[in-house]
């Protein structure tokens, strides 16, 4: 079914695809991007101390969940010929190998402005053990 | 990788070349570079988050949507961030974290654009003894569209 902005409420869900996280996924993020930080390639670096922070091995690119989310958005936006204006990102947990993670949105509200439309959206990303790695807000036009 | 072989991706190489959280002045501009966005480019960053969307890949259907041809998907300033930005940008300090961002779209970038970044240092500061800097971004196509501008934290390693 196409999403309308009229059709649109409060609380409703978007659903992400499930994403395997590992060493190859991260190295391919490091092609993809051209950000080859040692923190997502090499152990030994990551056996070290990041202030009081010991991430114990390579972490995935924080911008791997930015992605993700933005994918989500657009593949639920382009149906609806809507178009994905705006995301903000938090990270709130390191993501590793061996996670499997998964955007999600939650429609938060609507406004008309007056020459559009926007769907605000509440977005999060979780891993396996239901915990959040990631949180944001995103902004979505419906165009008159 | 064609990509990847004309960049340096040994980011401990000329580190030492690269300004520490204590060098770098807010409101000073980052030396940039133009960038020609390929369609193996975008397809590559494509797969490394598995956007499958045919508006990225097919041309036919592409030519059938609002946009009247292929575009590459709006996260791709994640690539263009370090396509337009020289080796010794500081972007690269091995240890660098991101602490989030915030990215506002108004048109798509597409195959064979070519980008340019102007970016800069907008703030720096001490926080639970973790050095920050805010830094923000705006992406323009050959044209001098405005791709998107964003905005984002990091903690620059000590």
């Amino acid at each position: 079914m196409t999403t309308t902005f009229e059709d649109l409420n409060a609380g409703d869900a978007i659903d992400g695809p499930k994403f395997a996280v590992s060493r190859e996924s991260i190295r391919l993020f490091c092609d993809g991007s051209l950000d080859y930080n040692p923190l997502h390639l090499d152990d030994d670096y990551m056996k070290g101390n990041f202030g009081k922070t010991n991430f114990g091995g390579i972490i995935m690119h924080g911008m791997n969940n930015f992605g993700l989310i933005s994918r989500m958005l657009t593949d639920w936006a382009y149906p609806a010929g809507a178009i994905h204006r705006r995301l903000e990102t938090r990270w709130v947990k390191p993501v590793k190998p061996g996670d499997t993670i998964q955007p999600t949105g939650i429609v938060k509200s609507k406004q008309v402005t007056k020459n559009s439309r926007w769907v605000l959206i509440d977005v999060m990303v979780r891993n396996q053990n239901d915990e959040k790695v990631a949180t944001g807000e995103a902004m979505v036009e419906f165009p008159n | 990788m064609a990509q990847a072989e004309a960049f340096e991706t040994d980011f401990w190489k000329d580190a030492n070349l690269r300004k520490v959280w204590d060098d770098i002045v807010p409101g000073a501009p980052r030396k940039t570079i133009p960038y020609t966005l390929t369609k193996e480019a975008i397809e590559l960053y494509c797969r490394s988050v598995g956007e499958d969307h045919p508006i990225y890949f097919d041309e036919a259907y592409a030519k059938t949507t609002r946009y009247g041809g292929l575009i590459a998907p709006p996260s791709i300033h994640i690539l263009l961030m370090f396509s337009c930005t020289p080796a010794d940008d500081w972007m690269r300090s091995p240890g660098t974290l991101n602490a989030g961002q915030s990215w506002s779209y108004n048109i798509p970038a597409r195959p064979n654009d070519v980008i340019t970044l102007q970016a800069r240092a907008l703030d720096k500061f001490i926080k639970r003894e973790r050095l920050f800097v805010v830094h923000d971004n705006v992406f323009f196509n050959q044209h001098g569209e405005v791709i998107c501008s964003g905005r984002g934290q990091t903690i620059r390693p000590a």
